[in-house]
């Protein structure tokens, strides 16, 4: 009998298929910040302490934390990590799409925690840009990824564009008449 | 005294734990050939048949109060999961296949 | 009816194709079963008692007769002859094998039907009017609108991980035929866009939704449906799985900081990249033109010579008919609650003939009600004796919509791993202790809606009588309820008192019909509307009655 796959070591991987080393370190709420390395800080920390801090940091968003708070310091944030507690918990899909759509945020959006496979595809289209994948073989999730999902019924955080585009794209675009 | 009983990942029949020759030789459809379990060894098995995914889904036991009748909490149940629905196109399937009247 | 261009036929391929390799991956141990159980959900596998069961996905309840056909061809191939009609318009065949799934896929897909969404935490079948685009009394088509809601939701990537499912119902006349009040969105079809009504359900927190938007513009239903799913895929509770619908929400923040919520939400939706535009919700309504409708005059005196001869047809043609927008036209509601039959079954054979009389007279399109019956919408008056022959030598002749004997019965403990009690040998015992065609008739509307369990599957809550399943140490009890309906004066039935065992509840409810007889003003006062002007203390005396 097989080992599950999510029983492997987690990779840090991107849509194109790149394995990422992870250079971020993870803060407890009490370490210091050093002058070394990359580091992310928790969600309340980051809105307490960004303000007053110089250079930009990583931030770690639980599910329940509302990311529209971070608005104010987004230009010190160099990266976003949501965590998924579980897999089925999908508040972090609003929380990527927000970032991607709403905030304008451009820099890496990180699904960890409880990251698979059969979640991927939708976790990259709310926009998430790195996934900490926990499988035997991420690179052919990928592959696997991009050879499967050629269209999407709607639009969200990625370029794809919905059927409805696509069916149109001759015709006027965004005209909206009254129906 | 206790039944082991899951479903059949394969095809989601129901079966019964009878007797620990290799799988799937060791289960049966039959609730009637289901081997009666004493509380302690019932608890084993289930722990050792719980992790075998790929196999049976959803194990757990069914206490009985004699060897024939589960308790009155579950009797509804499992006298629908041995014998099939109680109504309906299907309702003497199970009896005819396993050649015998209704157990339970 | 809508036919799939080259991009949902590939949507479906690509659904199947990551399916299959989920069930390949899970059958191999590649996955847990934890791991699988939402992914199987979201395809429509559930394990139920016996087996699987697979429900299959019939977009707001129509069909053709093809996919009829294919039904038919499933339940014989693949399932034991038979498959069962849903409150929510899906198809469930209850013998399926997990490792032959793919495979049905495969062939579902053939006549453009899939599994999608029918189960799992994201969101349902929208559902609708069974009447849509004939009902004489139609403002507005609601059908071109629930297929636009159903490509939109469908592999939604934000939406798949709620915290419990999501139902949405449509309908576009003032009489409410799809429950919307009792849906977690329902929407109100008029000229003017829609009403929208959010938080309504049934299960363990019964609530009939409250208003939350008026006359939204028809071409902003996506991105105001985004915003509403969004706020709940945020906020909606995710401790406890009993308090995780968006009525719980809607009830704890009330009606107006939803809504409030909702439409601070959509103002930050880039709206144009999510509303289809006028040329695609056109090539959706393109799919729902009238029938071509036969032109011969109806000839109502051949119609009186059948009454006539044939009692039987006469009072099918007085039960089973709706009025229709074409005057030589009528709708017909086919009864799959024979008298002592299983609630909202068709065997494989009664499929076949349902195809074939869809064929032979109604344009082959077919409905799925949520009552759990079929509906040939478009039938000419001239062809309803020889489609009434049919029916009746098929077994599907009774003559008894919306009576006493038309229960919606969930499939309960008989089938179901969820159920508390069994609810299809009651139903058999209620039909048959009705039976009369006389009494039913004189007795007229009352609907009787069964739940095995508090998920209400069978839709207790609104039932004129509603009736729920509970265990009491290992044995079959039922609570009655009283005064429910789904229409557009949606109520919840209240419970009448302790549980009544298997054996009491037909008379019981013979008590209660019997009280009605004696109350109502006239044979045109409803069951439901003499409980209402009387109130319901009376029947729950007569209820509860020692023998």
């Amino acid at each position: 009998m097989s080992q599950p796959n999510s029983t492997y070591e987690p990779k840090l991987i991107t849509p194109a298929g790149d394995i990422l080393s992870n250079d971020w370190q993870v803060l407890g709420d009490e370490d210091p910040i050093g002058a070394d390395g990359a580091c992310v800080l928790g969600f309340q920390r980051a809105l307490n302490e960004l303000p007053s801090l110089n250079g930009r940091y990583g931030v770690r968003i639980n599910a329940g934390e509302d990311v529209r708070e971070l608005t104010p310091c987004l230009d010190k944030i160099a990266l976003i990590e949501v965590n998924f507690p579980v897999y089925r918990d999908g508040r972090g899909y609003s929380t990527a799409r927000i970032l991607r759509q709403d905030l304008g945020f451009t820099g890496p959006i990180r699904a960890v925690g409880d990251v698979l496979r059969d979640q991927a595809h939708y976790m990259f289209r709310c926009g998430f840009s790195e996934l900490l994948l926990k499988d035997a073989d991420p690179e052919g999730v990928i592959a696997w990824i991009k050879s499967l999902y050629q269209y999407a019924y709607q639009g969200a955080a990625d370029a794809q564009k919905p059927v409805w585009a696509l069916r149109h794209a001759n015709s006027q675009t965004g005209a909206q008449a009254d129906a | 005294m206790k039944l082991l009983t899951a479903n059949r990942l394969t095809d989601g029949l129901v079966i019964w734990y009878a007797s620990d020759a290799e799988w799937p030789a060791g289960w049966v459809e039959d609730a009637a050939q289901a081997t009666r379990l004493e509380d302690a060894e019932a608890e084993a098995l289930l722990a050792q048949w719980q992790p075998r995914e790929t196999e049976v889904v959803g194990a757990y036991l069914v206490p009985l109060i004699d060897d024939n009748t589960p308790v009155q909490r579950e009797y509804v149940r499992e006298h629908v999961r041995a014998n099939g629905p109680s109504i309906g196109p299907t309702v003497l399937d199970t009896a005819k296949t396993h050649n015998r009247s209704e157990v339970f | 009816m809508y036919v799939y261009d080259h991009y949902d036929h590939a949507l479906v391929k690509q659904r199947n194709a990551e399916f299959s390799d989920q069930v390949r991956r899970r059958l191999a141990g590649e996955i847990t079963e934890d791991q699988f159980k939402p992914l199987r959900l979201m395809n429509g596998v559930y394990l139920q008692l016996h087996a699987y069961m697979l429900r299959i996905a019939v977009p707001y309840g129509v069909l053709s007769s093809r996919q009829v056909r294919k039904f038919a061809h499933i339940a014989r191939t693949y399932d034991r002859g038979f498959g069962h009609f849903t409150t929510r318009q899906n198809l469930q065949f209850n013998w399926i094998k997990l490792a032959e799934v793919p495979t049905i896929l495969r062939e579902l897909a053939e006549v453009e039907m899939h599994t999608i969404q029918t189960s799992g935490n994201c969101i349902r079948n929208t559902t609708t009017d069974q009447f849509a685009g004939a009902a004489k009394d139609e403002v507005d088509d609601p059908r071109p609108w629930a297929e636009l809601i159903r490509q939109w939701s469908t592999f939604h990537p934000e939406y798949s991980f709620l915290p419990r499912k999501f139902k949405i119902a449509i309908t576009g006349a003032e009489a409410d035929r799809a429950a919307v009040r009792v849906h977690d969105i329902g929407l109100h079809l008029t000229e003017r866009g829609f009403d929208v009504y959010a938080g309504g359900g049934l299960g363990r927190t019964p609530s009939v939704a409250p208003l939350i938007k008026t006359d939204l513009p028809h071409d902003k239903i996506l991105s105001y449906l985004e915003a509403c799913l969004r706020v709940y895929n945020r906020y909606g509770r995710r401790d406890n799985s009993f308090k995780a619908r968006i009525k719980i929400l809607v009830a704890a923040l009330g009606a107006e900081e939803y809504a409030r919520q909702v439409e601070a939400e959509w103002q930050t939706l880039d709206q144009a990249a999510i509303d289809a535009p006028f040329a695609e919700i056109a090539r959706i309504k393109s799919f729902f033109p009238e029938p071509a409708y036969k032109t011969d005059a109806f000839d109502d005196a051949a119609e009186a010579r059948a009454r006539t001869a044939d009692a039987g047809f006469a009072r099918w043609l007085r039960n089973n008919t709706h009025p229709h927008r074409n005057d030589s036209h009528i709708s017909v509601t086919v009864s799959l609650k024979p008298i002592g039959g299983v609630p909202g079954d068709a065997s494989d054979a009664q499929l076949e003939v349902l195809a074939d009389v869809a064929d032979a007279y109604g344009y082959s399109e077919l409905r799925v009600t949520h009552e759990q019956n079929i509906v040939l919408p478009h039938v000419h008056r001239n062809d309803l004796y020889a489609l009434y022959q049919r029916l009746d030598a098929a077994g599907m002749g009774a003559a008894n919509i919306s009576q006493i004997t038309d229960m919606i019965t969930c499939p309960g403990l008989d089938y179901c791993s969820l159920a508390n009690a069994r609810s299809i040998p009651l139903a058999q015992d209620i039909s048959r202790r009705f039976e009369d065609a006389q009494l039913s008739d004189k007795i007229g509307e009352l609907k009787i809606k069964i739940s095995g369990c508090i998920n209400a599957c069978g839709h207790h809550h609104v039932g004129h009588i509603g009736i729920l399943g509970v265990d009491k140490q290992g044995v079959e009890f039922y609570q009655i309820l009283l005064g429910g309906r789904a229409d557009e004066h949606a109520a919840l039935g209240a419970i009448t008192g302790k549980g009544l065992s298997a054996e009491a509840v037909p008379a019981a409810i013979e008590r209660v019909v019997n009280l009605y007889l004696d109350l109502r003003t006239d044979p045109s006062e409803r069951f439901i509307d003499t409980l209402e002007r009387v109130g319901r203390d009376a029947f729950k005396e007569a209820l509860h009655e020692p023998a």
